[in-house]
Order: structure tokens, then C-alpha cells, then sequence
């Protein structure tokens, strides 16, 4: 049998709206009124969306032949642009996915280079002041991210223009894009304006590099590789534009994540002072004998990265994981034809009262030894799961503990904002913290903190 | 000692040959770990161990 439609949609936009304005309450309510299977129409878009651990692992065990990523994000295409990641047949991107610079023995070389991004923009911190989280975290991961991903020259090229341009583009993934992709909306717009502009930019970097010689000899990167590259007929293989999206696209799926992830653990954690307590004492003492932020990111620092994990289950940065049907999909009684989407939701996962106990409390002891609720591979899913699971994970999670190794040794920081008033933008499909989001810093002054803590 | 591997899960990160390489490789063909030794001896268990608990997704399993 087919799984049934979902309430409340509106004639030819279907749950669209809804999506745009309340995408969680619209998953959660696929589980309370349909079950573990229930269908959304967003726009024409069939999507089934499936919920809870058993439909869940069957989602993720399924093969890329049944189940494809491509064409499941049509938002994405007009931000990357034409011949880049999803166009691409699933055994290119097979082959794209490992990415050597993810291989573990990369990662101490890339923990250095956090540790060593982090410091500089400590440095333009001073002493105290007040910073907007997301503009903070979004930066520095555009650093980190081009100087692991891409080259440490290349990263040298990069200003805040970048990230301040990336983050336009990210907005421009409306859910609109279901109905069509390019509707003349000022959202649109934007995306594509940006888009030019990063083009631009990029154009700027190769002509500054081709001319100092950089792009030839010895210290060439990827990108002056695959820039020199050329067709029989002597024209470049790959024009700037398309050089451009593979830049976006390498970059995209770790900014946006890394960096909300990265504000969410650092809110939470002052939200709930007990446990920012005890990750600096932990901090303080990890390190007290001098050692290396490279050395120790890359080996356990329990607290923290329990904090990091519960950050990550009540605020994924990824909603919504899709694929297209492309042969039948079945499951227990339920067949969900060919053409149809599937989905699943981390959102509502990570937060299954049968999964996960007391579900909205925050509660990074959730993940100690005995409990270990992030064992539940198919439940508690930040990463997604399966063979699709973000390749990045690993890194992801050694670069935030480089990240607060560093900060949160140099620094205190505090809300500076009601402690509710913290929220994410569920309006663009790319989820970002809304703005206002502003905390207080102040440089530690250990001796202080000494006295202090002997008066208490 | 028994190691079993979810091929579903597995995408060939390699933490495993890092933590021991005595008993696991990375298939060139396939990008997904291969066991090279089933059985191995006793004394690699803590080796096997570390391995199954820093696979970044799990796909090691070790049976009693």
C-alpha cells in the first residue's frame, strides 16, 4: 500500500509553506498523525518521509542503485552551479568522496592548522568585547576549511568578503526551489548575485597567482592544477566557473554545519554552567602540561566532546536527509514508487523519547560509558548513517575540539542575550542560527579565577 | 577473538589501520576495510578494540 498524505496541504503548493515557516513541527507531525511512514507534497514533490529506528535503518541501508542522493536537492544546483558534485553519476561520486585530505592520517596535520586559525582570530578579539556568533564561527571555519580542504596559500587569498558571500549563497536555498529554482524572487536573486561575486573573486586569486608564478612550479595547489589543465583543442578544461563550484561545494558541506555546531555547543554550554565548568576544568587540565592542541584533539576529551554531541542531537545542522526512489522501495507493507523522494529527519530522531530519555533536557552525560546513547546507529543521527554518513564526521569532531581547546583556554564567554532568545532560521533549507546571537568575552585571568575559586 | 565488519556501514576512513594495522587494510578497489588476520592473537585485543571504538562509523564489531 501506498503511505498516506499528510493533512493541512494547501492546493498546488501542498506542506511548501509550512516547510518554509515550521519544518520540525511538520515532521513531528508526519509521526503523530501517519506513523512511521507519511507522505508530504511539497509543490508536486512527493516526499515520504519515514520516522523511527526500524524505517530509519532501512532508509540508510538501502543502496545508491534504489535510493539516490541526486536530484533530491534541487535547491542546491543553481549554488554549485552545472557539472559539479550532483550531476555527477553515483561511481564519480564515489570516487570524489574520498577525498584524501580526509584520511585519518591527515588529521594531525589539519588540527594544527585549526589550532594555529583560531589563535588569529583570537588575536582580533583583544581583551573583551562582544561577538556575534554566527559571523565569528562562520569565518573562522572558512579558514580552516580552505586551508585543510584546498591549500594553505589559497587560504591566505581569503577575506571576510568570503564568508560574508558564502553565507548569501547559503540563504539562497529557499525551499521555493521546488517549485523552480530560478523564480525572478529578490531571494533568488541574491543567491545568484552571489554566486557571480564569488566567481569574481576566485578570477582575482588565479590571475594573482599566475602572475607571481605561484600557479606554476612548486608550491601549485589543487586549484592551479586543475587549472592547467587543458582541453586538445588548447581551451581550459575547467573554466573558473565551474572551479568556483567545485570550491562551493567543497566547502559547503562542512561551513555551515561546522559553524552552527560550533555556536550551539558554545551557547549550550553557557546555558548550562555546571557543564562549561566542567569542560575548562577538563581543558585546563588536559593541557597543563604544555601539551599540543594537534596532539590532543585528535585523543579523548570526554566532557567536551560530550558537550559537542548533545549539541549536535538537539540542534542538527542538516533537517531533512532526502533521496530519490528509483526502483520501488518497500518496506514492511508500504511501497513507495519509483520517482517519489524519501526522507528522513535528524531533527525528530535525535529527539525520540523511546531513543533518547527525557529528549529536549540537554544532557551531555547522555554519552558516558554505560549509556552511550550515541551507540544507537540508526537513531541518534546528526551525521546521517549508513553508507551515505557524512564523510567528514571525524573531521568535523577534531576540529571542534581543536576550536575550544583553543578558545576556551584564552577566553570566558557569556550570553549576552536572554538565554531563550538563541534560536535557529528554519526559513532557508540550509539551517544558520538567527541573528541577533551575541555572547560576551572576557581574556582569562587564571589568578583571578585561582582566588576565586579558593573564596568559594 | 571474532571481528565482524557492516560492509553497509563502512566508507574506508582507515582510523582502523591506524590503530592497528596488523589486522586491518583498506581495499584499493573497494575503498572498505579488509580483515586481514580473522583471528587474531590476544595479545592485538586492546589494538582491536581501539580500532572498533574509533571507526568513525561503527562498522567494526568485536564478538566476545
Amino acid at each position: 500500500m501506498n503511505a498516506s498524505l499528510l493533512s493541512g496541504g494547501w492546493p498546488l503548493l501542498g506542506h511548501l509553506q509550512e516547510l518554509r515557516k515550521h519544518p520540525i513541527e511538520l515532521f513531528w507531525r508526519v509521526r503523530e498523525e501517519c506513523g512511521e511512514i507519511g507522505e508530504l507534497n511539497f509543490a508536486g514533490n512527493r516526499v515520504v518521509l519515514l520516522t523511527g529506528v526500524e524505517a530509519q535503518e532501512a532508509f540508510f541501508r538501502a543502496t545508491d542503485e534504489q535510493l539516490d542522493q541526486a536530484a533530491a536537492y534541487p535547491f542546491m544546483t543553481p549554488v554549485f552551479g552545472r557539472g559539479v558534485v550532483f550531476d555527477a553519476t553515483p561511481e564519480q561520486r564515489k570516487q570524489g568522496l574520498r577525498n584524501q585530505s580526509l584520511r585519518d592520517s591527515f588529521m594531525r596535520g589539519h588540527a594544527e592548522v585549526i589550532a594555529r586559525e583560531t589563535e588569529r582570530m583570537m588575536a582580533k578579539l583583544g581583551d573583551a568585547g562582544e561577538l556575534d556568533l554566527l559571523d565569528f564561527f562562520s569565518e573562522l571555519t572558512m579558514y580552516t576549511s580552505s586551508s585543510c580542504l584546498i591549500g594553505k596559500q589559497f587560504r591566505e587569498e581569503l577575506t571576510p568578503e568570503y564568508f560574508k558571500v558564502f553565507y548569501e549563497l547559503e540563504k539562497g536555498t529557499d525551499a521555493l526551489a521546488y517549485v523552480n529554482p530560478y523564480l525572478p524572487l529578490p531571494v533568488f536573486r541574491a543567491r545568484d548575485r552571489a554566486r557571480r561575486r564569488m566567481v569574481e573573486l576566485l578570477t582575482g586569486v588565479f590571475e594573482r597567482r599566475a602572475r607571481s608564478g605561484a600557479a606554476s612550479g612548486e608550491k601549485r595547489e589543487l586549484f592551479d592544477v586543475l587549472l592547467s589543465i587543458k582541453n586538445p583543442d588548447g581551451t581550459p578544461r575547467f573554466p573558473v566557473d565551474q572551479i568556483t563550484g567545485m570550491f562551493i561545494s567543497m566547502m559547503f558541506a562542512g561551513h555551515h554545519t561546522t559553524s552552527g555546531t560550533a555556536a550551539w555547543t558554545l551557547i549550550e554550554l553557557l546555558r548550562n554552567p555546571e557543564f562549561g565548568r566542567r569542560v575548562v576544568t577538563e581543558l585546563d587540565s588536559l593541557y597543563a602540561d604544555g601539551g599540543e592542541v594537534s596532539h590532543q584533539a585528535l585523543r579523548e576529551i570526554p566532557e567536551l566532546e560530550n558537550a559537542i554531541k548533545e549539541a549536535l542531537r538537539l540542534h542538527p545542522p542538516l533537517i531533512l536527509l532526502m533521496r530519490k526512489v528509483v526502483y520501488d522501495f518497500e518496506y514492511k507493507d508500504w511501497v513507495v514508487p519509483a520517482g517519489k523522494l524519501v526522507g528522513v529527519s535528524p531533527a525528530v530522531s535525535n529527539r525520540m523519547p523511546e531513543c533518547f530519555p527525557d529528549p529536549d533536557r540537554y544532557d551531555p552525560d547522555r554519552y558516558r560509558e554505560g549509556r552511550e546513547e550515541d551507540a544507537q546507529l540508526f537513531a541518534w543521527i546528526p551525521f546521517g548513517a549508513g553508507r551515505h554518513r557524512c564523510v567528514g564526521a571525524a573531521f568535523a569532531m577534531m576540529q571542534l575540539k581543536a576550536i575550544f581547546s583553543t578558545l576556551l583556554r584564552e577566553y570566558s564567554f557569556e550570553l549576552a542575550q536572554p538565554a531563550e532568545s538563541y534560536r535557529n532560521d528554519h526559513s532557508k533549507m540550509v539551517v544558520q542560527l538567527a541573528k541577533p546571537c551575541l555572547a560576551r568575552y572576557r581574556r582569562r585571568d587564571r589568578l583571578a579565577e585561582a582566588r576565586q575559586a579558593e573564596a568559594r | 577473538m571474532k571481528i565482524r565488519v557492516d560492509r553497509d556501514l563502512c566508507q574506508g576512513h582507515g582510523a582502523c589501520v591506524e590503530e592497528a594495522p596488523e589486522v586491518f587494510a583498506l581495499d584499493d578497489a573497494t575503498h572498505q576495510v579488509v580483515v586481514r588476520n580473522e583471528s587474531p592473537d590476544e595479545s592485538l585485543r586492546p589494538a582491536v578494540k581501539a580500532a572498533a571504538k574509533y571507526c568513525p562509523t561503527r562498522a567494526l564489531r568485536l564478538e566476545d
